[in-house]
């Protein structure tokens, strides 16, 4: 916590001398950045396993969402010197995460479950599981 | 509490060993640098709700319909090279903001330089993706749209409204330049011969199936057959070749069924029309023991009427009644009444007595043949409308058969085979898709070229070390477009 407060006077401070670089570094950035190319690299390469996509696609979406997540906490904490600011961060992007969060558990019950609500004449219209179209399209023609 | 201890504060001064309050009069940052966190706060806000849409309308699509990212022409290597753009050019504003900080205003714009140019090309990709989408038919909204979500017969309708005008105007085309005693060029030709065959066996033949069919299996398997024709969704890799294979494959089966099937219906045509044959040469030879009996009625009728002739001026009916008890003095007064009795009576001619029991004969025997005739001509009438009907049938299956090999050549989809053709595709869930591809990757591309103007503005500045505030509050708004692409990289290219 007492880093805090020297941090918040730092933020002060800063603007009076702006040339003095103490945090960040270009070296430190250069790591940063091979370290979202790796990131990303995962990304693709679980994005691209087959295996994965049909037996665990769950693992697949958490996975993908872990590493974009360690990405933007990267970004957030170094490149947007977020690591450095004082308290005032909090102020102001917790409550927008929240928001961020609400707004979209408001949307899982009418839109998120909608098909479960779909009448007949509705599924008349909606579109066809490719499933079961494979095995339609695939059906051997009667010999 | 407080109040008193702030007086308490106020009253003794300082250096009394009490806690000294430090006065902060705001947040400790710039004003610009506060405006920028809660614009940004805000679009954390805006941009959480698109992705969160985006993923709730995902996962809560019919289950299995969401479109793989080549099924709607995006290439993840593209998306990729586009995440390491934003990220290298991420890099490149925070070293700009760094050199500044230095007072480095050279190597400040050249930094700043490398991002606008990061930045750009970000910008060229995204154009190119979009109108690869565009060139493909994939639009965010109906109009120009050319996805369906299943192969009904709206579908199949579509596919008929997308040829039928192109194939009648060659055709109006053909007839014009046929008057002036020109031609169609070859590729026009080509065309019209294409269009002909889709339209008139492809389209023709799953319409047919589909409003025949009493099996609705059947009927869902035509329609999906001729969206499977146009736009197959297969996968990527081996598997694709797998069922490309099998597809090609079941082609060919259908090609032996269809022979068989031909084969057959053609039996039951040389059935039907032998049968109609034996019909009409039996007809015929009715008819033709109708106009004999006919013309034998007519001679004898002929003969009769000339017997009759004498008598005809007269009205027998009345003398004829008379004629019994006053016959001999007729007889005797009027010798020239004497053939006009006779028909009346039996006994008085045996000669049209002869021919009215030949005639009487005849007709017994005219009209049950004609009967027969009646009979015959509607049954061969019958036959005539069966033999149109395999006619028809087979007409079918020889196109559909004729189609086959061209549907075989364009195994991986007439709309690739064909890139102007641009026939409606069958793509479950892809309107949903389109609408939020576009409208997310729509609102970052904005973002970037928002954030694109910005370093124009910048640019000329010398960015020394008094302006590099401008550059971190223009860095930390780029930095959250990098934020943005994190997510939608991976939700829109790899989920």
């Amino acid at each position: 916590m007492p880093q805090f407060t020297t941090m918040a006077n730092h933020g002060t401070s800063s603007r009076h001398a702006p040339g003095h670089a103490h945090h960040g570094g270009v070296g430190k950035y250069i790591v940063v950045f091979l370290a979202l190319c790796g990131l990303t690299a995962i990304s693709v390469f679980v994005g691209s396993n087959q295996y994965l996509r049909i037996h665990a696609p769950a693992t697949m979406w958490a996975t993908m969402m872990a590493v974009s997540c360690a990405k933007a906490s990267l970004v957030i904490l170094f490149f947007m010197h977020i690591l450095w600011e004082a308290n005032w961060k909090y102020v102001l992007t917790v409550p927008a995460s929240m928001m961020s969060v609400f707004l979209v558990l408001m949307l899982v019950p009418d839109i998120g479950r909608r098909t479960l609500n779909y009448s007949a004449e509705r599924w008349y219209h909606a579109a066809e599981p490719l499933a079961v179209l494979d095995t339609l399209t695939r059906r051997k023609l009667p010999t | 509490m407080t109040t008193h201890g702030f007086s308490q504060a106020h009253d003794h001064g300082h250096g009394h060993g009490h806690v000294s309050l430090q006065y902060q009069p705001a947040l400790p940052l710039s004003r610009g640098k506060l405006c920028l966190w809660l614009f940004l706060s805000t679009e954390i806000m805006f941009f959480a709700g698109l992705i969160g849409t985006y993923i709730v309308l995902r996962f809560g699509a019919p289950e299995n319909t969401w479109p793989a990212p080549h099924d709607v022409h995006l290439a993840e290597w593209i998306g990729a090279v586009n995440t390491f753009v934003l990220l290298m050019s991420s890099v490149t504003i925070v070293l700009c903001l760094e050199a500044s900080k230095n007072n480095q205003a050279g190597l400040a714009k050249a930094w700043l330089l490398a991002t606008f140019v990061l930045g750009s090309v970000f910008l060229g990709v995204k154009a190119y993706e979009y109108s690869q989408k565009f060139s493909h038919g994939i639009y965010p909204a109906q109009p120009h749209s050319l996805m369906y979500e299943k192969a009904d017969i709206y579908y199949v309708q579509a596919v008929r409204q997308s040829l039928a005008p192109r194939y009648s105007n060659l055709l109006a085309l053909q007839g014009q330049l046929q008057q002036e005693g020109k031609a169609l060029s070859a590729d026009q030709e080509e065309r019209l011969k294409l269009y002909d065959n889709l339209l008139n066996n492809l389209v023709k033949w799953t319409e047919l199936k589909a409003a025949r069919s009493t099996d609705n299996l059947e009927r869902q398997l035509a329609m999906n057959h001729l969206a499977e024709a146009i736009y197959p969704l297969r996968e990527l890799g081996e598997a694709g070749h797998a069922q490309e294979h099998h597809y090609v494959e079941m082609l060919g089966e259908e090609e032996r069924v269809l022979k068989r099937e031909i084969g057959l219906v053609g039996k039951r045509a040389d059935e039907v029309k032998s049968e109609r044959q034996a019909k009409a040469s039996e007809l015929a030879a009715i008819q033709g023991d109708l106009e004999r009996l006919q013309a034998d009625r007519d001679k004898l009728q002929m003969q009769l009427e000339s017997l009759q002739k004498p008598s005809e001026s007269p009205e027998p009916a009345p003398e004829a009644a008379l004629s019994s008890p006053l016959g001999d003095h007729l007889v005797v007064l009027q010798p020239g009444n004497q053939p006009e009795d006779p028909p009346t009576e039996a006994p008085a001619n045996p000669e049209i007595d002869r021919l009215t029991s030949e005639i009487q004969a005849l007709d017994e025997e005219i009209t049950p043949k004609q009967e027969q005739l009646t009979a015959l001509s509607s049954e061969v009438g019958l036959l005539d409308e069966s033999i149109a009907a395999v006619d028809a049938e087979v007409k079918t299956l020889e196109g559909r058969l004729g189609i086959l090999p061209l549907l075989k050549e364009a195994a991986h989809g007439l709309n690739h085979h064909y890139p102007d053709l641009q026939l409606p595709m069958m793509i479950p869930s892809g309107n949903m898709w389109a609408s939020t591809y576009f409208l997310m990757t729509g609102f970052h591309a904005i973002h970037v070229l928002v954030g694109l103007i910005a370093f124009v503005l910048i640019l000329p500045l010398t960015l020394t070390a008094n302006r590099s505030h401008i550059i971190e509050n223009t860095g930390l708004y780029w930095h959250f477009v990098d934020l943005v692409w994190i997510f939608l990289f991976p939700l829109l290219y790899l989920f």
